[in-house]
């Protein structure tokens, strides 16, 4: 603002030069502040304008002083003239508009209070002049980020006026920071995925089709991006695979799962073929499927290394068993002869020292016999010629069997003992000739191992499922026992426990590694424990044995024949009141005379506790509780609301498995092992036969204990 | 224990089955409680198969069938028990073996004579155990 008489009130500034457009002196004294707020003189020329008309002047000294805009007007010195309340309150922390006005703009400038950067601000002014052009400078003052507008008036080529205009673009500024952030980030990742050149990386749209493409894509599969983009990626895959849904079946399981990984062929563009490892994920945003990102690696390379040792491997592996099984082999037939031969030439009459040399002969004949058909065995099993047959095993012919032999030829100062489990089936799918084998093979070796003492053998049902049992047999004796230093290699080939000059005890040291091999093979496992009564060893093996379900539910009709012809012993009876002690039974049934009489052939077997369904609904709801409430289900097939069939699946869909028996009329052929198939673990025909039904309960509770 | 005049339509191990859940053999009283249980059952399940037959319902005379032939077996009477397995079959629209498909109407036609056929040897077994336990 200027005075009353029009004169400039801040002192003469010496260090600052005027900036006076067209003047050829800058350094010529100051030009006196010109009143140019008056705009209906502009047509004169006149250098010097007549004084203000006052309303004019007021009222646009109104304007700056009352803009909304933070806004400051500088004269041609550069004197602040103007200060609208709007900066003050606004944009300065200095509040007296009055300490402001007058000063030396850049004086005022170097002050913090002004909000604006002293040097860029000069710098500014200088460009707004020069260029006689509108000029933004940025000014960030902490969180605030101010846009100021510099606006150079002229009149007369001369330099009027400087309006200066603040505005708060902090939200702005803000935005814009974020964005160039994210694009930066984003550009990054473009980069990094489109010039990986390792991994095929690219998008599917949602429906299966190339979205973008990266330098390893075009790389491993030969396509450019213009001739692959907008394709179906199922043309990587082969022919076969494309004929039985396999892209589909992917991108099916990647919606399921989240995730699908794949490894297999994929074909390039000219028709090659090449082994990848494909991950495809779908990718969404803000719930909705976007794509599928699918990552490929050729693993090519690596396939055929693997192959190449494998079959490296393989082949000398094969060389090595072949050799054995041939030698052996070779060994074996003079043997025999020699062995024939001997057992003639001992029948002779020799005299004593003949006699004593012939039995030597024979002793070691038969030793070493023995040792070749161990590596004949041992050759086999590591040739991987081998596989068990599947035959019937019944366990109580094997165990005793195998038994009696060792009790008949062992030392009598060694007792031997058997204990079977009850609940071991009578018999299970298996080979039972090498299932015989491991057992004899630990027989023996305790016998052998144990000079005075006891041999005990124990045989239990460690568990089963729907398919197999699994069988636990077990050689205890209180024998010498098994150094700790040497438990590691029991199961190695050619090791053998008393490996010493005195070797007392013979073998190849094969027939544990054998017992090993075989063990696998009727998929379960061997081991040694230490006896835990102090003295001795005990060698247990795991086999996973078939069920023989099929021939025992085919026979129903004969079992059923066999339990009418054959006049009902007491025994089974006894034995199922034994059995039936404490047990639950539910009996779901819908027809109340078939209740009645169920009820009462029950009771008179001994179950006092059945509790009745009278649908499949009820059966389902009453039974899947935690602990399974019933030892045994008898189940109808055809009940209201919820079948039979439907009701097991759902009781075996809740995890329970107690036995459930089917109970039908339907007794057509085949029926008895569709139901077994449907989760059921037995079946009698209705009307049902108490001596068939008191046999399948027995099968029932000997075999399953709730919880 | 056999029961006079009923070899064929009686099965007679099955019975003897029942019959030896009795407990005291003069009294009778389990078995004989069944059996006329079931007499009230087959009324039922006769007055209901022909209220069905009449709305042409093959469904639920093919369940009744079934039903009936789960009792009817449980006692041993086989020729009741056949019928009802022949009804069952018709009703799902099958042969008597159940095996080979037939028109709903020579379902219905097969239905209306085996109904007849299985209520006969209903009366008929009813007489022979009637007697049996001294109704008669």
């Amino acid at each position: 603002m200027t005075n009353s008489s029009g004169c400039p009130t801040h002192p003469t500034h010496p260090t600052h030069s005027t900036y006076v457009v067209g003047q050829p002196n800058p350094q010529s004294p100051p030009t006196p502040p010109r009143q140019s707020y008056t705009a209906s003189h502009d047509h004169l020329p006149s250098p010097s304008p007549p004084p203000p008309q006052p309303d004019d002047d007021a009222s646009l000294a109104i304007i700056f002083r009352y803009t909304s805009i933070p806004t400051i007007v500088l004269d041609s010195d550069l004197v602040i003239r103007q200060v609208s309340d709007s900066y003050v309150d606004q944009v300065s922390s200095e509040s007296r508009r009055e300490h402001v006005l007058g000063l030396h703009a850049f004086d005022f400038f170097d002050q913090h209070e002004a909000k604006i950067n002293s040097l860029a601000a000069r710098t500014a002014i200088q460009i707004a002049i020069d260029t006689r052009r509108h000029h933004y400078l940025d000014h960030i003052d902490g969180q605030f980020t101010w846009s100021i507008r510099i606006v150079p008036i002229f009149r007369h080529d001369t330099l009027q006026f400087l309006q200066m205009e603040f505005r708060d673009v902090t939200p702005e500024r803000a935005k814009q920071l974020d964005l160039e952030e994210r694009l930066d980030a984003n550009e990054t990742f473009r980069m990094l995925v489109q010039t990986v050149k390792d991994y095929a990386i690219f998008m599917l749209d949602p429906q299966g089709n190339v979205a973008t493409w990266n330098a390893g894509a075009q790389c491993f599969k030969g396509y450019i991006r213009d001739e692959i983009v907008g394709q179906h990626f199922s043309r990587f895959y082969s022919e076969e695979d494309r004929a039985n849904k396999k892209p589909e079946k992917e991108i099916f399981d990647a919606l399921r799962d989240g995730r699908v990984e794949d490894e297999g062929w994929r074909y390039r563009k000219d028709g090659s073929k090449f082994w990848a490892n494909v991950v495809i994920t779908p990718v969404y945003r803000s719930g909705a499927l976007l794509g599928f990102s699918k990552v490929t690696r050729d693993l090519s390379e690596r396939r055929k290394a693997e192959a190449g040792l494998i079959s490296a491997y393989e082949e000398a592996s094969k060389l090595k068993s072949d050799f054995l099984a041939n030698m052996s082999h070779e060994i074996r037939t003079p043997m025999h002869g020699m062995l024939s031969a001997l057992t003639l030439l001992l029948d002779t009459h020799l005299d004593a020292e003949q006699l004593d040399l012939a039995t030597v002969i024979h002793q070691s004949g038969q030793l070493l016999l023995q040792v070749i058909n161990d590596i004949l065995d041992y050759s086999k099993l590591a040739s991987g010629c081998f596989s068990a047959s599947q035959d019937v095993i019944h366990f109580g012919d094997v165990i005793q069997s195998v038994f009696k032999v060792h009790q008949k030829c062992c030392p009598e100062k060694i007792t031997m003992d058997s204990n079977i489990d009850p609940r071991l089936p009578e018999a299970a799918m298996g080979d039972s000739l090498r299932f015989r084998q491991i057992m004899q093979n630990l027989i023996s070796n305790a016998i052998k191992f144990t000079e005075n003492g006891h041999v005990q053998m124990n045989a239990t049902l460690e568990g089963e499922d729907e398919h197999h049992y699994h069988v636990l047999t077990q050689v205890i004796d209180s024998g010498i026992g098994v150094p700790p230093l040497v438990v590691d290699t029991l199961f190695t080939p050619f090791t053998q426990l008393d490996n010493t000059a005195t070797k007392r005890h013979q073998g190849t040291g094969l027939g544990l590694s054998i017992c090993k091999s075989l063990a696998e093979i009727m998929g379960g496992s061997i081991g040694f424990h230490p006896n835990p009564d102090g003295h001795g060893s005990v060698f247990w093996f795991t086999a996973k044995l078939g069920k023989v379900q099929q021939s025992h539910h085919i026979d129903v009709a004969n079992t059923r024949l066999d339990a009418l012809t054959l006049s009902p012993t007491t025994q089974p009876f006894e034995e199922i009141r034994l059995a039936a002690v404490n047990k639950r039974i539910l009996l779901s049934e819908d027809n109340p005379i078939n209740q009645k009489v169920m009820l009462k052939i029950l009771a008179g077997l001994g179950f006092h506790s059945v509790d009745l369904a009278i649908n499949g609904e009820q059966a389902v709801s009453m039974s899947i509780k935690d602990p399974p409430p019933y030892h045994v289900i008898l189940m109808d097939i055809n009940m209201p609301i919820v079948d039979g069939v439907t009701a097991t699946k759902m009781i075996r869909g809740a995890g329970i498995r107690i036995p459930i028996v089917a109970m039908t009329a339907n007794a057509l052929k085949g029926h008895a092992e569709e139901y077994i198939a449907e989760g059921m673990s037995e079946y009698v025909p209705k009307p049902v036969d108490r001596n068939l039904l008191v046999k399948v309960l027995l099968r029932c509770l000997g075999q399953d204990q709730p919880g | 224990m056999s029961i006079p005049g009923a070899t064929d339509s009686i099965d007679a191990p099955t019975f003897e089955q029942i019959l030896e859940m009795d407990d005291e053999e003069d009294e009778r009283e389990f078995s004989k409680s069944l059996v006329y249980d079931f007499f009230t059952q087959a009324e039922t399940t006769f007055v209901n198969m022909d209220k069905n037959l009449e709305e042409k319902d093959l469904k639920t005379l093919s369940e009744l069938g079934h039903f009936l032939k789960g009792s009817s077996a449980t006692l041993g009477l086989t020729k009741v028990k056949d019928s009802c397995e022949k009804i069952q079959h018709y009703g799902q629209k099958k042969d008597e073996t159940g095996s080979n498909d037939i028109t709903e109407e020579e379902g219905l036609k097969l239905l209306r004579t085996t109904i007849e056929q299985a209520k006969t040897e209903f009366y008929e077994v009813e007489k022979v155990l009637k007697k049996f336990y001294h109704d008669e």
